[in-house]
């Protein structure tokens, strides 16, 4: 016998879930929403004005002081974030496809091998930057790179491969073994077989991993703190924390910093953002139609 | 071309629940343009096998050698798969997806030191001989199931391999195009001069095809031969049932006048050969026909048999008799439903496969 349930029409439900968005969304935007409009502020009326009120005479002027503050830093950011991003993606990517190969190989103890390495890895990424201050402060001061683009880059290829080959052996693993076995006896190599077979299969998944990695390196406020010594080295989030304005704080300028160094962030995502969902939903039909 | 010989190969792979023992003992050798066929049932290890000889996997223990030369040994692979040049046909084609049919054909050339030109008229060549020129520029998500294979069959052969390594190659297409991809690739062997190893649960695939078969069960080579030895003279009833439709059944072997008879229930057939006591025969169908058929010389009466079901299948009548006082199933295959119930049964006694009880 069935039992009786009380069920929600197909219609009240669809109405609860956009309700359930909205909410989400809402409570996701306001921070977003007082950012961007207090900068709009003039410096009387931030300090009057309740911070969700939209201001009553919108002014450019905070955006106009500030823009010159974080030319330096944004370019910084972009060499830095691209350069870092782009590598960690690629080397992070090779990284995932040798633990699907070693993981599959028929030498004895490989796949033990694979898995003790890979959780090596994973364990890595969750080790805390703070963690690693003397160490990696020590090695790039070692390496001679401290205050420079490249120390700042490989300090962030530390944090990032990882995370890169972590994300795609996610992507990497929905490859079927039968291809990469066809492509050996091809007679391809490993590098060949990667940049080939797996690169192409995996396209979205690069694009979104490439995407996380760039907006969290844009976002690393730490090492650029500790690895870099001079203003014209600084970073966007080491250039925001450190703007405070000349006397006192100016709360108008310092929404207006925040808002143009999200700015960056915002455009890849808008761009690049569909791939980033592709990807994802790629991985939701793991397995099949590759 | 390559003689390709296993000496005592084992493959075992360990289990949470134990281990499994997915070739036991084999000891083969497939001579140099020879066209091998490998048949089992499901499970058998028919694409382990394969896979050992392709360097895909290391047997567990014993050796293989490649015309005498040992390319693996003992779990140790020591020739690598890309060394071994070899053309392979997976079950599943495994086309690569991000590239045309041309760029799939061309893949294997590509590592190979020859100009682009000389690439290009190679692919056009088998693509011709493969009739697919016309879809060259196609993806494989745009071909046919036939045309992926042919591809596949294309991009296997191209390199000029010494062997190619058949897995299964028609089971993934449509009935109605399985014979003429049959015909294809033996012609295709005959013409390239190739060594070939075909693996299938389908006999009919490798009859097509090999000139040389091995029968394999639970991982244990239990014959090897010409198709026609395998097919007339298999060595154990699960031999015989695995190339084709047979009648197992359970007789006594008396002595009548000096002549040797088997007994089935009522039916009674003089037979040749030293039998004695309780046995187990098998009979094909087509070794048997009930009265109406018209037959030739060699057949002869054992007696009346009753008619329990008839069914259509294939393009004839599929007709289950008993013998008369025995509960024992018969199938035969006639052209036309039986007219009565009860009917004289013929048979070729000289075809009658007799086994171990
Ligand atoms: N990688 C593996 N790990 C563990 N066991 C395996 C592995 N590959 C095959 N086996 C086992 O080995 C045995 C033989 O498998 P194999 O794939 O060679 O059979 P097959 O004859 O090709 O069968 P089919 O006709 O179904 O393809 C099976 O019992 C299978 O479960
Ligand atoms: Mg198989």
């Amino acid at each position: 016998m069935m039992r009786e349930r009380r069920v929600l029409s197909p219609y009240t439900k669809s109405v609860l879930h956009y309700i359930a968005l909205t909410i989400v969304s809402v409570i996701w935007l306001i921070p977003v929403y007082a950012m961007i409009i207090n900068g709009f502020k003039s410096n009387l009326e931030v300090a009057s004005s309740p911070v969700l009120v939209p201001p009553s005479h919108p002014t450019l002027s905070p955006y106009m002081a500030v823009a010159h503050v974080l030319e330096t830093p944004i370019i910084n950011s972009l060499i830095v974030a691209v350069i870092a991003s782009l590598l960690s993606t690629i080397l992070g990517s090779m990284g995932a496809y040798f633990f699907y190969v070693l993981s599959n190989s028929y030498f004895r103890g490989s796949g033990m091998l694979s898995n003790f390495l890979f959780s090596l890895i994973a364990l890595g990424t969750f080790i805390p930057y703070e963690a690693t201050l003397i160490p990696l402060t020590r090695f790039i001061v070692d390496i001679n790179l401290l205050n420079s683009y490249p120390g700042l880059i490989v300090s962030m290829l530390i944090f990032y491969i990882p995370t890169a080959a972590l994300l795609m052996s996610l992507f990497v693993t929905v490859v079927p073994k039968s291809l990469i076995e066809a492509a050996r006896l091809d007679g391809a190599g490993d590098v060949k077989i990667f940049f080939k077979v797996i690169l192409p299969l995996v396209i979205p998944g690069f694009i979104s991993t490439l995407i996380f990695i760039i907006i969290e390196s844009w976002n690393n406020f730490f090492l650029p703190l500790v690895l870099t010594t001079t203003p014209s080295m600084r970073l966007v989030p080491v250039a925001v924390e450190a703007y405070t304005g000349g006397y006192g704080t100016l709360y108008n300028e310092t929404f207006a910093v925040a808002t143009l160094a999200s700015l960056i962030p915002l455009i890849i995502f808008i761009f690049l953002g569909r791939y980033f969902i592709r990807g994802l939903v790629a991985l939701g039909g793991a397995g099949k139609g590759v | 071309m390559v003689e390709i010989s296993a000496k005592s190969v084992y493959k075992i792979f360990s289990k949470k629940k134990g281990e499994v023992y997915a070739l036991k003992d084999i000891n083969l050798t497939i001579e140099s343009g020879e066209k091998f066929g490998i048949l089992g049932p499901s499970g058998a290890g028919k694409t382990t096998f394969m896979r050992i000889i392709a360097g895909l996997e290391a047997p567990t223990k014993g050796e293989l050698l490649f015309d005498e030369k040992v390319v693996a040994r003992n779990g140790k692979v020591i020739v690598g798969p890309e060394s071994r040049n070899i053309g392979m046909v997976f079950q599943n084609w495994s086309l690569y997806p991000n590239m045309t049919a041309f760029d799939n054909i061309a893949f294997p050339l590509t590592n190979m030191k020859i100009s682009k030109s000389e690439m290009r008229q190679k692919v056009e060549e088998v693509a011709k001989v493969l009739e697919i020129s016309s879809v060259l520029e196609h993806y494989p998500r745009e071909l046919s199931g036939g045309q992926q294979q042919r591809v596949a069959l294309a991009r296997a052969i191209v390199k000029s391999p010494s062997v190619l390594l058949l897995d299964e190659p028609f089971s993934n297409l449509d009935a109605r195009i399985r014979d003429s991809a049959r015909a294809l690739v033996r012609d295709i062997a005959e013409k390239l001069r190739l060594t070939v190893i075909v693996v299938s649960h389908d006999p009919a695939d490798i009859f097509s095809i090999s000139n040389r078969v091995g029968v394999i069960f639970q991982g244990e080579l239990v014959q090897v031969g010409k198709p026609e030895e395998i097919y007339n003279s298999p060595k154990s009833f699960h031999v015989a049932r695995l190339i084709g439709e047979i009648n197992e059944l359970k007789g006594k072997v008396i002595e009548e006048d000096g002549k040797n008879i088997l007994s089935i229930g009522n039916l009674a057939i003089p037979i040749s050969g030293g039998y004695r006591g309780e046995v187990k025969v098998g009979i094909r169908p087509e070794n048997l026909r009930l009265e109406e058929e018209p037959r030739e010389e060699g057949w002869v009466e054992a007696g009346k048999v009753r008619v329990k079901i008839t069914t259509y299948e294939g393009g004839h009548f599929k007709v289950t008799l008993t013998p008369l006082g025995d509960d024992q199933e018969i199938i035969v295959f006639m052209d036309k439903i039986p007219k009565e119930e009860e009917m004289k049964l013929f048979v070729r006694p000289s075809k009658i496969m007799f086994f171990k009880y």
